[in-house]
């Protein structure tokens, strides 16, 4: 008996096997004899992320000669790395990386080192902060990056709710004392958008109210000096911004004058998470008070909060053209191009040319407050 | 054991004097045994068929260097699993040590330089920090270990308390003199050769110089765990405790030091991470235990307690970097990277266990 329980268990784990090989040799690929390309992503679960390697799925699907597949790092810089150099040794040709420590020049450095003369296109998580990325692309003619200008999210934000709040002040102002108390939701300690994001939207937000002849926005727990709440495993998930968000009820609620009248979160996840804890106390629901919540990314999930009325705005991030760009950028680099060239050549007015370095491609942001 | 053809032969005729039933077991126990090596076989075939630049020189390297990063945190933890324990810790403290060399080690003229009244980054200075970091892990194993042996806790639940524990100091030490949380970067060129520098090309791609540490460890801790006392009462307390407390070994002791030796092992792992990935943030080593834990039982270090042998944690290091190379290689979807993962952990620990029920 034992002799079969183990025989079975072989058995699973040679199917297991089997399975998933046969499911690699077929996955992505238009043609057997393309240019094959090996896509890296900082981590599998990401909302927005998600929705950009979905288009690029079918991007690269349209492409003629181009086999691709999609590798995770599970938020492991290492790891990539490792990933990275196997996909050199099985002879990609082309690499697209996600950078898991976004901000590290050195680390874009490395993996430049890896590739070799094989181009490197990166997207989406800045490889350096404060002109630190320049060196890196001008220095790399195999390189190129395609991303949002980090500031640009928070500014747009900060502006969005600074607007929204001239507007509605008295209404939000739950308590009536004259001054709107804010929780900010941080996605990652270190994360460069998550940093511009958290001053930004503060900031613009309170340029907006000044100009109104409003006092500016006040953070809820005056004892806090960082004036957010971060979530420590540098997910950006729903999850922290919801027990965050749940303790702070405990001492900051209506009964108690001192509730929090404004939620600030850094992308969608997060204020997914807040609405969903302001809405087990009653709140953001048909015919309730509506704390306003504002995020960054209008991914879907976020895009239906609104249209229910439970979220208030958020930045849309354009997966379709983040996808569209990168695609195409492939496309010319595959047919020859230099990353240089391959960016020039892309004619789409979502996208943008970076003021300082040629390599350097911005998708634009566009505020969302629904259809 | 003797000379292995002699041996052969005499299986060999061993084998011929059984009957039919007997010859039966033999043949699928036999293949039961070795089921983890007979598959691992069967997957190199078929992902050299597949992708034929899996079996080059350079993708041996790529394996050799990758392996060589991941063995010596197996090791540490090996020793923790033999005496029935675990250790959660490990990765936490590769990221601990990983910032704490790498911010000894930056660049003298970097712009976001943490530290600036530091020592300017010399051979000297290089092994210097390696010992503080190799000492800073230690220090958290003996921390571990000391409350395992003195309150009779369960390693889980003390490694569990230090990982937290060491966690709050990363995040504080990343938000130390401005730096805001930030990623380290900006390590110097010579710790960066001094580590990750080429020491020989294989196949056009670059070995680096940790994989001679790593070997020249891999050779310390067998000494440490076949040729000494120290290592023979590990196995002892591991096997049972209360046998090797009655027969003369000091059961706080030895358990102190397998954890401070685990732990040393973590700072050695962590002083190679930053090279490793560039720049060190505060998640670096997330879960790196994980993979330690797993490369251990699958090489055979039973958590029974007792049993483990060295060559069979390298064995399983490289079974698990095999699979993460392979299947990398054929573009396989990470969801089944590890389903894969954990159907082999699940049925190479059954394979272990199996040979335990069958000895009772």
């Amino acid at each position: 008996m034992k002799k079969i329980i183990a025989l079975a268990l072989v058995l699973v784990m040679a199917l297991s096997l089997v399975a998933c090989g046969g499911s690699g040799s077929s996955s992505g690929s238009s043609s057997g004899s393309g240019t094959k390309i090996s896509v890296f992503w900082y981590d599998e679960s990401d909302v927005y992320l998600s929705s950009v390697r979905d288009a690029l799925n079918k991007e690269l699907d349209a492409l003629d000669g181009i086999e691709y597949d999609n590798q995770f790092a599970a938020n492991d810089q290492s790891k990539q790395l490792d990933q990275i150099k196997t996909a050199v040794a099985g002879g990609a040709k082309m690499l697209v990386v996600n950078q898991v420590t976004s901000g590290a020049a050195d680390t874009a450095e490395d993996i430049l080192a890896a590739a070799g003369d094989i181009p490197v296109i990166f997207f989406n998580r800045a490889i350096g902060t404060d002109g630190s990325d320049l060196p890196v692309l001008e220095g790399n003619s195999t390189a190129c990056f395609i991303g949002t200008d980090a500031p640009e999210a928070g500014h747009m934000q900060g502006k969005m709710i600074g607007d929204y709040l001239v507007e509605h002040y008295d209404e939000v102002d739950v308590n009536g004392d004259g001054v709107i108390s804010y929780a900010m939701m941080k996605g990652d300690e270190a994360n460069i958008e998550a940093i511009y994001r958290t001053q930004y939207g503060v900031e613009d937000a309170n340029a907006v109210l000044t100009a109104a002849g409003k006092p500016a926005l006040q953070y809820f727990d005056a004892s806090n000096p960082d004036c957010y709440q971060v979530d420590q495993s540098g997910a950006w998930s729903a999850a922290a911004a919801k027990e965050y968000m749940d303790t702070n009820f405990v001492t900051y609620n209506e009964a108690s004058g001192n509730m929090i009248e404004l939620v600030i979160c850094n992308n969608d996840g997060m204020a997914e998470g807040v609405i969903a804890s302001l809405q087990e106390k009653g709140y953001n629901k048909e015919g309730a008070h509506v704390v306003p919540v504002f995020g960054v990314d209008a991914t879907d999930n976020a895009k239906a909060l609104i249209a229910e009325g439970a979220m208030t705005g958020t930045v849309k991030q354009d997966a379709q053209g983040m996808a569209a760009a990168i695609a195409q950028t492939v496309n010319a680099i595959a047919g020859g191009k230099t990353p240089a060239d391959a960016l020039a050549s892309l004619s789409d007015d979502r996208f943008t040319i970076a003021s300082d370095c040629a390599t350097k491609l911005y998708v634009a942001y566009a505020p969302y407050t629904g259809e | 054991m003797g000379n292995p053809v002699t041996t052969l032969r005499r299986t060999a005729e061993e084998f011929k004097t059984k009957d039919a039933k007997d010859k039966k077991r033999y043949i699928v126990d036999g293949i039961l045994n070795n089921a983890l090596y007979i598959l691992m076989l069967i997957f190199v075939i078929y992902t050299a068929i597949e992708r034929p630049n899996f079996l080059t020189l350079g993708s041996l390297a790529n394996l050799i260097t990758q392996v060589a990063a991941y063995l010596p945190l197996a090791l540490g933890i090996g020793g923790c699993i033999v005496l029935t324990g675990t250790d959660l810790s490990a990765g936490r403290v590769v990221g601990l040590t990983a910032a704490i060399a790498g911010v000894f080690l930056q660049k003298a003229d970097f712009a976001n330089k943490m530290f600036s009244s530091l020592p300017e980054v010399n051979l000297f200075w290089i092994l210097a920090t390696m010992l503080i970091v190799v000492a800073i892990g230690a220090v958290v194993g003996l921390v571990n270990g000391f409350f395992v042996a003195k309150f009779s806790l369960h390693p889980f639940i003390v490694t569990l308390s230090t990982q937290l524990i060491t966690y709050g100091i990363i995040l504080w030490f990343f938000s130390l003199n401005g730096n805001n949380g930030q990623p380290i970067s900006g390590l110097s060129a010579e710790y960066k050769n001094f580590v990750g520098g080429t020491m020989f090309r294989l196949g056009g791609v670059s070995v680096p110089w940790y994989v001679l540490y790593a070997i020249l460890l891999t050779a310390l801790m067998w000494f440490i765990w076949n040729k000494t006392t120290f290592g023979k009462n590990m196995f002892a307390v591991g096997s049972n405790a209360e046998a090797a407390r009655v027969s003369g070994v000091n059961v706080f002791w030895t358990t102190v030091l397998v954890h401070t030796l685990a732990g040393a092992m973590y700072g050695y792992s962590g002083f190679i991470e930053g090279v490793r990935s560039g720049s060190v943030a505060a998640s670096t080593g997330l879960n790196a235990e994980c993979d330690a834990i797993a490369a251990c039982v699958i090489g055979g270090v039973s958590f029974v307690g007792g049993t483990g042998k060295i060559s069979g944690i390298i064995l399983g290091v490289v079974v698990l970097r095999l699979i993460f190379v392979a299947l990398t290689m054929l573009g396989v979807d990470s969801s089944s990277l590890y389903i894969i993962k954990g159907a082999i952990i699940l049925c190479a620990c059954s394979l272990d266990m199996r040979k335990y029920l069958v000895k009772k």
